[in-house]
């Protein structure tokens, strides 16, 4: 199975056939769960229902199909040579640190929205503040602005908060979290 | 013919309200910065825009959203030129052309080409909407359960095999999203699979929530992930589009809104491919070759007629298919859904003034991109300098809030942020979102349609080959997947070479 030329000038760097052998891995175990779960699902006989309308018929032949395409791309990895033997690659937390922060800050602002009882346009202005400060932190401490860094990030998240929840509720009369 | 010109002339003046104008040119504007800011894309701004216009009424909503759409893929073209970044996918082609152009000191103009291009390309697309919705939609009366569950498995494939670069992680991806659609209570028994006792589970994944997490969230995590870069944005000049490149390009515009409109009818293809794929002919056709890369004023007309050609036609199979033919379109299908139109088959005979009123739309769309073209270029500078750090939270809290809004449900957040981790790991191995999107809005018309195809012949399998156009459907699907198995590719071939010898010695 070959890689695709028509997009050739769309540059994507190149993934390790490790991380290949890895997703195919994921791939055959979820299509061979699917199958078996199918399988077990109720034909609903007693309804007299025919056996092409079994509920399980379509993810069955789904998870055949995921599995076996995970299977040629597992090949495909190993005869990359995925499975040469090589270091493993040690993950460094803090070279990853804006995905982790941004990722661990959404989920908490997503968290709270749903289960607190706090009013949106705070928790809104206290998330984006919060984002705004950690990633201008760096740039605002060089320029010797960091005070007036702090003051246009919670400037900047009160309005976000404030505009948003009068957009949606008040404007076009969406409900908010 | 002459009907579809009153009605498309009856359906301007009903849109022609100064409220219905006001809302195009806002959301234009809205779709431009989108579309301008890397990071967002058409389909997370389609999306969002969805979810603010649930309550107001269905022309006015569908009107907003599709000149969201229009303004973005011509928005992505700003800072594809100014920064050398593709605002959208679809702008990545006029990277080439216009930023090279942008260095020579012709921003200015390479802007007034980009939005020459994408007004004539949207205009080419809007006559073929208009021409083709009819004839398609009358077409796809003939289809059954057979015709339907090979066109649902044709997109998947198609669009596996074309938006990435890798056709089989393409299709792995779009067999996800088909799975993923089958989550929930079926349509036949309203039988629950794969809900393990969640309850929520059992209304099945949303496709916003699910398309908002892919594009909106994934998108936000990618975009801080790397550090921020330092643009400089140099003076620019005129951006009056030129009527001498538009008259020596003709035959480029006229070939690339014809390519970009076809690869949009293509289900789950879309924008990017449109660009690259005009661009491709534009180069091949060209006598001047040696420009391309460079600074070319052909290459960047072409690149930019194309995809927004492309976004009529992404259209054309929601109207008649309910098939969607770019991840934008999947958003505006289950828009129309939402507002209680119902594309497909049926739309000609129940709602045939629709296909007029969504070409008017265009037309609206196409005016907003030329009035700001012409006037907003600075402020779009000025917010194309905006720094990521103050764009990037607001745009995630609109992803928590677009998501909740449609069924007011916590749980469509938790699907969201899903969507958003998974799609951010699937797309560093190189997963194409596109078939993910296909597969989850055709995943239920490939069930339905194969268990009562196979019900209605009794579990015979002829009729899903014996009837012509599934047949011929097959034939593409077989086609597709072939073309990618290197033994098959030299044994067809050889094939063709063989069938073709008589006619070339002749």
């Amino acid at each position: 199975m070959d890689q695709n030329p028509v997009q050739s000038t769309a540059a994507e760097p190149a993934v390790p056939p490790r991380a290949d052998f890895w997703s195919a891995v994921v791939w055959i175990v979820l299509g061979f769960a699917i199958v078996v779960i199918s399988l077990r699902m109720d034909r609903l006989e007693r309804f007299q229902a025919s056996i092409y309308t079994a509920p399980g018929l379509v993810p069955g032949l789904l998870g055949f199909a995921i599995a076996l395409m995970g299977g040629i791309l597992m090949l495909r990895a190993v005869r990359a040579g995925a499975l040469q033997g090589r270091a493993p690659v040690r993950l460094v937390l803090r070279d990853h640190w804006r995905l982790i922060f941004s990722l661990g800050l959404s989920l908490v602002y997503a968290l709270v929205i749903v289960s607190s009882s706090m009013p949106f346009w705070l928790v809104t202005a206290i998330y984006v503040s919060a984002f705004v400060i950690v990633f201008q932190y760096a740039e605002r401490r060089a320029a010797g602005q960091v005070p007036r860094g702090i003051a246009v990030a919670v400037v900047h998240g009160v309005l976000a908060g404030w505009a948003i929840q009068y957009v949606f509720e008040e404007l076009f009369l969406v409900r908010l979290p | 013919m002459f009907d579809g010109l009153f009605g498309f002339a009856h359906s301007i003046w009903n849109f022609a309200s100064p409220e219905t104008i006001f809302y195009a040119l806002c959301a234009s504007l809205i779709g431009l910065i989108i579309g301008a800011l890397p990071g967002l894309t058409a389909t997370m701004g389609v999306a969002l825009m969805t979810t603010l216009t649930l309550k107001l009424p269905s022309d006015q909503a569908l009107l907003i959203l599709i000149c969201t759409y229009v303004g973005s893929i011509y928005g992505g073209s700003r800072s594809a030129i100014l920064l050398n970044i593709p605002g959208t996918p679809a702008s990545a082609a006029s990277c080439l052309d216009g930023h090279a152009l942008a260095k020579q000191g012709l921003a200015g103009r390479a802007m007034g080409i980009a939005t020459s291009g994408s007004i004539l390309g949207t205009w080419i697309g809007m006559f073929f909407l208009a021409l083709f919705t009819p004839i398609l939609g009358e077409m796809a009366l003939k289809f059954g359960a057979y015709e339907f569950f090979w066109l649902a498995v044709f997109g998947v494939v198609i669009s596996g095999n074309l938006t990435g670069t890798d056709p089989l992680k393409g299709w792995i991806a779009g067999f996800i999203g088909l799975f993923i659609a089958a989550i929930g209570q079926e349509g036949m028994y309203a039988y629950d699979r794969f809900t393990f006792g969640v309850h929520d589970l059992s209304g099945g994944i949303a496709l916003i929530p699910a398309l908002v997490g892919v594009f909106g969230f994934a998108e936000v995590l990618n975009v801080m992930k790397d550090k921020p870069q330092k643009f400089i944005i140099n003076t620019y000049d005129t951006v009056v589009p030129k009527i001498k490149d538009v008259v020596q390009y003709w035959r480029t515009i006229i070939r690339s809104g014809l390519i970009g409109t076809f690869i949009g009818i293509v289900p789950g293809v879309g924008e990017d491919v449109a660009a690259w794929s005009s661009y491709a002919a534009a180069r091949r056709a060209s006598k001047e070759k040696e420009k391309f890369g460079k600074g070319s004023v052909e290459g960047l007309m072409a690149a930019e007629t194309g995809d927004n050609a492309c976004v009529p036609g992404a259209v054309i199979p929601v109207l008649t298919l309910a098939v969607p033919g770019s991840a934008p379109a999947a958003v505006l299908l289950a828009a129309m859904l939402i507002h209680g139109v119902r594309p497909g088959p049926m739309i000609m005979v129940e709602n045939p003034t629709f296909v007029y009123d969504v070409v008017a739309m265009m037309l609206f769309a196409s005016i907003g991109i030329l009035i700001y073209g012409l006037t907003l270029t600075k402020l779009l500078v000025k917010i194309l300098l905006v720094p990521r750090a103050l764009v990037m939270p607001v745009i995630f809290v609109l992803c928590t809030v677009g998501s909740y809004a449609i069924a007011a449900r916590p749980f469509d957040i938790l699907v969201m942020l899903v969507f958003g981790i998974v799609g951010l790991v699937m797309r560093g191995l190189n997963y194409p979102m596109a078939p993910l999107v296909l597969g989850i809005v055709l995943g239920d018309l490939l069930d339905k349609s194969l268990r009562r195809g196979l019900s209605l012949s009794d579990g015979d399998l002829t009729p899903f080959f014996g009837r012509p156009i599934a047949f011929v459907i097959f034939l593409l699907v077989l086609f597709t997947i072939l073309m990618n198995v290197p033994v098959a590719r030299r044994v067809l071939g050889q094939g063709t070479a063989l069938l073709l010898r008589p006619f070339r010695r002749a």
